[in-house]
């Protein structure tokens, strides 16, 4: 499931795809906060493994973040939070023990290792596992010049409310505007019983503009938002906090005159860039490993056939340059690669984890193993999931439709393992003769993955990336990710508007 | 020791939010409060009867407020350590300088009367009792009677799981509170149908009281009925119909029913209920109650995160709003009195739920009386807009003609608008239960559309 922007119009969250361009990439000092030698560390998997565990592994974090929240044109909150904590997980065959603490005492480390064992439940069949090895990484795909944890509040303060301010100054018909900011700092340290031992510092930034306009007695909201695995530059150079309060003020006026959505099936043209959160759930969530090892996924038994249109071929990436969905290690320590996941219509990868490429028979690993923090094992999850670019002019997309739906920005979308998926329309346009006619309201969209990746006939040449907010949950998860799409036309696929 | 202990043993939770509070005051904060929680949780997966995964863990936390001047700031850590905790704090008073004064912020005074947290029954010594071989043998039985029905072609795995927490709260105007309680609960997902054309529901219990929690094939039971109901669906053209909502479906429109009537958002003109109190906002049908005293109830606590004491509130009283729900700084926003309903910085539900009237019939009567309609039986995708009170949600469901059921039907959208379903509510369902600390009966809504071809 992607939220782009969360449930409750005025809750915090965000989406928006602005494509940030590679800045130069500066690796973050790595600071360990965790006090364990390397020999701690192999003495601690020793112990995981005491009851015949087959794999071990300890992941070790501290994450520090700082939030503003601003309302009525006044900085309400600030906050600054510590999380600190160790999570260790035993693999037997296909069981998975863990256990976490966040009190570091060796003692309490012990204990946790124990617990993640009893999993296994036999006699060891290791001896001392191997001396960890730590790799030397050849470039970060983190972009930051002016490290946002670092830098005076002040400055942040300064940032929101110049996107304050330009919300509010956009119409007189803007009531109410709300900015959150937020900045974190991840340090994370893994050690396994393959006598891996990774480290890495994450930076990652978001300010995001919820606006609320009133006319006659009606109301509508906007939202607009941006950051990425960046530092505060980003609000300079790429996206400027007064964009992001324009953006959030002209969709919520822009939908004071906006009319219910159409019901029932209809020719879509989907916008580039936001739209992605279509492939996100269409293909990506369908094509995560452990759903295929489990066979829930209607597509567990596709590779290597075609499921969708010629025209369409999806990639996971994620190692785009400062990328929100971006990362250097994944949450099992595998570097990370761009991962094919349908090429021209077929089926050609998966995104895999540890667990599911082991149990799989050995399918390398891609780097998609995430987790939300140090309470959660990892999972095969997306990254920044994008369609390729096609090679139709935008333009002559529109014009090919004579009577259909425009779908300008969205704010979510979720899907089942049978393929069935919804997204969510924030703003949309109807088009009459190719062109683009009046503002809509809020829709939903459902389609089925099979059936929606056929029928998509159309695709631009004009590649763009969603909001640099969004959020994807999975198993009780939430990890930030981008999608991508070009312009896309969609022969039909049922809207959900009103009628009465 | 692998980290510079910087202040002796670790003191008790109520010790530390008590010293907590006193470092704040002296730090120069004029008011501060600390939340601590304690906890420990169990989880057991079991899928195609082995363990899949099997979690144990106990975690700790602190969160503050501090307010200066008018000025409020937030910190929080999972990291106990004194000398952190005590740096957390001195920059909480230092950064509240730097936000705006807001002549609403502060804490509430002391509250006179308490809650007293042993009669809501909030903790059964039974749950931290179970040993975990019982717990994974129930979902390892939940999920053999389950697949026992052919029907059934693949399982999401049944999960059982267990929680104990303890919070305390403290507060620098004198409140101090705390309170244990308990959690367990037992699931399972499944799958029916091949693969291109499968279907899947779920169906979990969850209790703060082992005994109330349903058994293994109670469990299975219902997840199998729902799941192999949707086979072999059918689209259905565009129209306007009668939607009947079931239980669980009620649910998510009650939790919209909160965002709406929630104090913050009132006073942020982000719900159509702004400017509504005391105004009819749906018929005589609908009376919704948020009620914190329930013994035993998954929502129920005795103090909210403002150290107000709980209580219950009629919210909708036969169709008129009644009341919103506010913490403490919403209530001054808006010139009302908290109702307890404090959740961390924003508002809560506890137990919020549409409350059968003298007129209620059972489900099955409300479906024998609806010549044509949607039975509502899951949705997807998100689609709820409490601005305009817009709903528009991927549905699955179950066509009825003529009183009765006739087929399952997917791949379609149901929309309409919150403001004008509580008015046009035409039946309620007395099938009230609390498997949810948000719930309700089915309902009947009398228009929607149902998008399809």
């Amino acid at each position: 499931m992607l939220r782009v922007k969360p449930p409750g119009a005025f809750a915090w969250g965000g989406r928006l795809c602005h494509d940030g361009n590679a800045l130069t990439q500066s690796p973050l000092p790595y600071v360990d906060h965790f006090g364990l030698s390397a020999a701690d560390l192999r003495s601690i998997l020793q112990i995981a493994l005491s009851t015949g565990g087959d794999f071990a592994e300890i992941y070790m974090e501290h994450w520090l973040y700082h939030f503003i929240n601003m309302e009525e044109d006044i900085i309400k909150e600030t906050a600054e939070s510590i999380s600190l904590g160790l999570g260790i997980r035993v693999i037997r065959g296909d069981r998975t023990g863990y256990g976490y603490t966040n009190d570091l005492s060796m003692d309490k480390i012990r204990k946790t290792a124990l617990t993640a064992a009893a999993i296994a439940g036999g006699k060891a069949a290791h001896s001392l596992p191997p001396p960890l090895r730590g790799r030397a990484r050849e470039k970060s795909v983190y972009a930051v010049r002016r490290p946002a944890h670092d830098a005076p509040l002040r400055e942040k303060i300064k940032i929101v409310r110049a996107a304050n301010e330009a919300a509010r100054g956009y119409d007189p018909r803007i009531v109410r505007v709300k900015v959150h900011y937020a900045d974190s700092l991840r340090h994370i340290c893994i050690a396994n019983s393959e006598g891996l031992l990774a480290r890495d510092s994450s930076p990652i930034v978001k300010l995001a503009c919820v606006a609320i306009s009133e006319k006659d007695g009606k109301r509508e909201v906007g939202y607009w938002g941006g950051g990425g695995k960046v530092g505060l530059e980003q609000f300079r150079d790429v996206l400027t906090p007064r964009e992001i309060g324009v953006e959030a003020a002209r969709e919520a006026v822009t939908l004071l005159e906006a009319v219910d959505a159409p019901a029932g099936e209809m020719p879509i043209v989907l916008a580039p860039g936001h739209s992605g959160v279509l492939i996100h759930e269409a293909v990506g969530h369908l094509l995560e490993a452990d759903f295929s090892r489990k066979r829930t996924s209607v597509f567990w038994n596709k590779m290597g056939k075609r499921i969708g249109s010629e025209l369409v071929t999806i990639y996971d990436d994620p190692t785009i340059p400062s990328f929100r969905g971006s990362y250097n290690i994944d949450g099992e320590g595998t570097p990370p690669r761009k991962t094919l996941l349908l090429e021209k219509g077929v089926v050609r990868g998966l995104l895999q984890d540890r667990l599911s490429a082991r149990l799989m028979g050995g399918a390398g690993l891609t780097g998609h193993g995430r987790r939300q923090d140090y309470g959660h094992w990892p999972i095969p999850r997306m990254a920044n999931t994008y369609i390729a670019a096609g090679e139709d002019a935008p333009e002559d997309i529109l014009r090919s439709v004579r009577k259909g739906f425009y779908v300008a920005s969205l704010s979510g979308g979720q899907v089942e393992d049978s393929g069935k998926f919804t997204f969510s329309v924030s703003l949309g346009y109807l088009i009459e003769g190719g062109k683009l006619t009046a503002p809509v309201k809020q829709a939903t969209l459902i389609g089925t993955s099979s059936g929606t990746l056929k029928k998509i006939d159309r695709v631009g040449s004009d590649l763009a990336f969603g909001l640099q907010t969004g959020t994807c949950s999975k198993d009780g998860q939430d990890v930030p990710v981008t999608d991508g799409c070009p312009t896309l036309r969609i022969e039909k696929m049922t809207v959900g508007g009103r009628t009465c | 020791m692998l980290r510079q202990e910087s202040s002796g043993p670790a003191p008790s939770l109520r010790d530390l939010a008590e010293a907590l509070v006193a470092y704040a005051r002296k730090c120069g904060a004029d008011e501060a409060d600390v939340t601590v929680i304690d906890g420990y949780e169990f989880n057991v997966d079991v899928r195609r009867g082995r363990i899949e995964t099997l979690v144990e863990a106990g975690s700790r936390s602190a969160g503050v407020r501090v307010i200066k001047d008018k000025k409020t700031a937030y910190t929080s850590s999972s990291d106990l350590d004194m000398g952190t905790l005590r740096r957390l704090v001195r920059n909480a008073v230092r950064r509240a300088g730097l936000g705006n004064p807001d002549e609403f912020a502060g804490l509430p005074p002391l509250a006179e009367e308490l809650v007293d947290a042993a009669a809501l029954d909030l903790c059964d010594p039974a749950v931290a009792g179970l040993d975990s071989k019982t717990k994974i043998a129930l979902a390892t039985e939940t999920e053999r009677a389950a697949l026992r029905d052919k029907r059934i072609t693949n399982s999401y795995g049944a999960t059982f799981a267990s929680n104990e927490s303890r919070s305390v709260l403290v507060q620098s105007n004198g409140f101090a509170g705390e309170y244990e309680q308990t959690y367990c609960g037992l699931g399972i997902g499944l799958q029916a149908g091949g693969t291109d054309d499968r279907v899947e529901d779920s169906w979990s219990s969850s209790k703060r009281h082992f005994r109330e929690l349903e058994p293994p094939e109670e469990v299975a039971r219902k997840a199998v009925e729902r799941t192999v109901r949707q086979l072999r669906p059918r689209k259905i053209r565009t129209q306007n119909v009668p939607v009947i909502f079931e239980p669980t479906q009620t649910s998510w429109l009650l939790g919209f029913l909160f965002a709406c009537v929630s104090g913050t958002s009132v006073y942020q003109k982000a719900t159509f209920l702004e400017g509504r109190l005391g105004q009819r906002i749906g018929n005589e049908r609908i009376t919704v109650v948020d009620d914190a005293l329930r013994p035993g109830a998954l929502g129920s606590h005795p103090f909210d995160s403002d150290g107000l004491p709980c209580r219950r509130t009629v919210v909708v009283e036969k169709g008129v709003l009644r009341s919103y729900l506010c913490n403490y700084y919403a209530a001054r926003k808006l010139g009302l009195r908290s109702t307890g309903s404090a959740d961390g910085n924003g508002v809560g539900p506890s137990n919020f739920y549409l409350e059968p009237g003298p007129g209620a019939m059972s489900s099955k009567d409300i479906i024998a009386g609806t010549k044509k309609g949607l039975l509502l039986i899951r949705t997807l995708g998100h689609g709820l807009n409490s601005v305009t009170g817009d709903i528009s949600r991927g549905a699955f469901g179950l066509w009825i003609e003529d009183g009765e059921i006739a087929y399952p039907v997917s791949e379609i959208t149901i929309s309409g608008n919150l403001g004008r379903i509580l008015e046009s509510i035409e039946a309620v369902g007395t099938d009230l239960e609390f498997l949810s600390p948000v719930t309700g009966p089915t309902i009947k809504v009398a228009e929607m559309t149902v998008a399809g071809e």
